[in-house]
């Protein structure tokens, strides 16, 4: 018990160091060659939005909660903390106005699902971004 | 009715459910399990809606669990059912919406069914205690009024251009129901209104008109002012229409708010003003406003605010009765109408210990008008929750 403690402790710690230093990479389709700013990413995560510049269909995938990329997305693009970020939701969700971004476990799986679907974008760790999806920014 | 409108909904939710497999039901959930106590009363405890007319300590009157079911049916149709059970309502769970939404295109979506009310700024969210940072939203605006919901149709609309963000909404649609134990309705409600944001600032304001019809003329008014018109000596002419001066059956209801809120570097600043009446009556006129100055500090946010409630004592109603006694009569129902004047101030402390629960407790303390109220005060301890 106690040694699984340790480990979970050293893990907790990794975690946290890592997601201080991580950078957070925007990404979408390879096909999708929308310009896309920081305040639409802003936008089109908070429901204000649901379609790109060019008019094309945007649809939002979020990380899970909890993961340190999704805190670190939430405190720089949008300006919120987890809470907060919950607390805006609910007042959409419980008056019918919007539903969040569909949540996923992983940085593979974000970067599987829309390197299959033009309309997505997403959010990972800079280190995960590969050539199959298309990196729009960085932070 | 009220058992009517559940069935309805448990209709609607099976309909929904075996429609769609259980994977396309979203469900959310949202609670407060609050307990708190008026603690100093100068005089009769000031009986504000929901908030702890009895003397002890109680868990009960601002305890609630609200679940919502939605499902997508596909082409951007979706129905949503939402149930509530309130500590203040012995926790009877009611079909508090039931609705069909359809999304015409990204601005513009359609609902039809039992919708909220949007009376005011916050109030289509009002039971989501986690939604804010104060303990309560405000009494003196957030009254806890019966006509919370309607029977209607609505239509949300949003739009976005450069930096500015604009939400309007539109409804149309009746209610019925009691208000305080009186059979009350509220025909061809229409209602409008909108919201401006950029940035950390926001500015709203809506109205609502509808026709007000119900018992409350036999069930109040006739029996205040009877010992006045028996002693008046007036015609019965005269009588016919002093009363119809003052009965408020078959007159207009109209709900006015304006406010803004700031949102700026951790600093929160929250104001709404709100005015409401039935025209053309012995209603008084209510206005009502709250100033709201908080500052979050990571996981905490203190808030203060200051509230403030008064009834106007307005005898222009009475301008064409000209029977003294009549007059006076009528007067004085007016003033009963108008007795209550109120200031609240509170400070709220928020806690948001993990991402989808807050601990908040709250002190506030008010002072009446009515001599037989005075000074009050009270606290709170609760969690608001969402799942």
């Amino acid at each position: 018990m106690k040694k699984i403690f340790k480990n979970l402790t050293i893990a907790l710690t990794c975690a946290v160091s890592f997601s201080a230093f991580a950078d957070v990479s925007v990404i979408v389709h390879p096909n999708n060659n929308t310009e896309i700013s920081k305040d639409d990413v802003s936008r089109i995560f908070l429901g204000r939005m649901k379609s790109f510049s060019n008019g094309n269909e945007a649809v939002p995938v979020s990380q899970e909660e909890g993961s340190p990329v999704r805190t670190e997305f939430n405190e720089k693009v949008l300006s919120k903390s987890d809470a907060q970020l919950k607390a805006y939701w609910s007042k959409l969700v419980f008056t019918g106005k919007g539903t969040p971004p569909k949540q996923v476990m992983s940085d593979a799986e974000i970067i599987k699902l829309i390197s299959q679907n033009p309309s997505m974008v997403g959010y990972v760790d800079s280190a995960s971004v590969d050539s199959s999806v298309k990196q729009v920014l960085k932070f | 009715m009220k058992k009517t409108i559940l069935s309805t909904a448990i209709l609607l939710a099976t309909a929904v459910t075996s429609q769609a497999s259980a994977a396309d039901i979203q469900m959310n959930g949202f609670g407060s399990v609050r307990f708190g106590q008026m603690v100093d009363v100068d005089g009769v405890n000031p009986m504000l809606p929901d908030l702890y007319n009895d003397d002890d300590l109680t868990f009960k009157d601002e305890s609630l669990f609200g679940i919502q079911f939605s499902s997508d049916l596909g082409d951007g149709l979706s129905a949503t059912v939402q149930l509530t059970a309130e500590g203040s309502n012995d926790f009877d769970v009611e079909a508090h919406w039931a609705y069909i939404s359809y999304q015409i295109n990204e601005n513009h979506t359609v609902n039809a069914g039992r919708l909220a009310t949007p009376l005011f700024n916050q109030s289509e969210y009002e039971l989501v205690g986690f939604a804010h940072n104060y303990a309560r939203l405000p009494k003196s605006v957030y009254w806890g009024f019966d006509f919370n919901t309607f029977e209607g149709v609505s239509l949300d609309s949003q739009y976005t251009f450069e930096d500015y963000f604009l939400t309007t909404k539109l409804i149309y649609g009746n209610w019925d129901g009691d208000i305080e134990g009186i059979n009350s309705e509220f025909k061809n409600i229409v209602g409008a209104n909108a919201s401006l944001n950029r940035d950390w600032w926001t500015v709203f304001g809506g109205a609502l008109l509808s026709e007000f019809e119900g018992d409350i003329d036999s069930a109040l008014t006739i029996p205040s002012v009877i010992g006045g018109v028996n002693a008046s000596g007036a015609t019965g002419a005269e009588i016919d229409s002093f009363l119809s001066s003052i009965s408020q059956s078959g007159k207009d209801g109209l709900y006015m708010y304006g406010g803004f809120k700031v949102d700026h570097h951790d600093w929160l600043i929250d104001y709404e003003y709100a005015q409401y009446e039935i025209q053309d009556s012995a209603d008084a006129k209510n206005k009502s406003w709250y100033l709201s100055l908080g500052r979050r500090f990571n996981e905490y946010t203190v808030t203060y605010v200051h509230e403030d409630y008064s009834q106007d004592s307005d005898y222009s109603v009475l301008s064409s009765v000209e029977n003294p006694i009549l007059q006076a009569t009528g007067q004085s129902f007016v003033d009963a109408l108008a007795a209550r004047n109120m200031t609240i101030d509170s400070i709220h402390v928020r806690w948001d210990f993990t991402s989808s629960a807050a601990l908040k407790a709250d002190y506030f303390f008010g002072s009446d008008d009515r001599v037989e109220v005075g000074d009050f005060s009270g606290f709170s301890v609760g969690v608001d929750f969402i799942f």
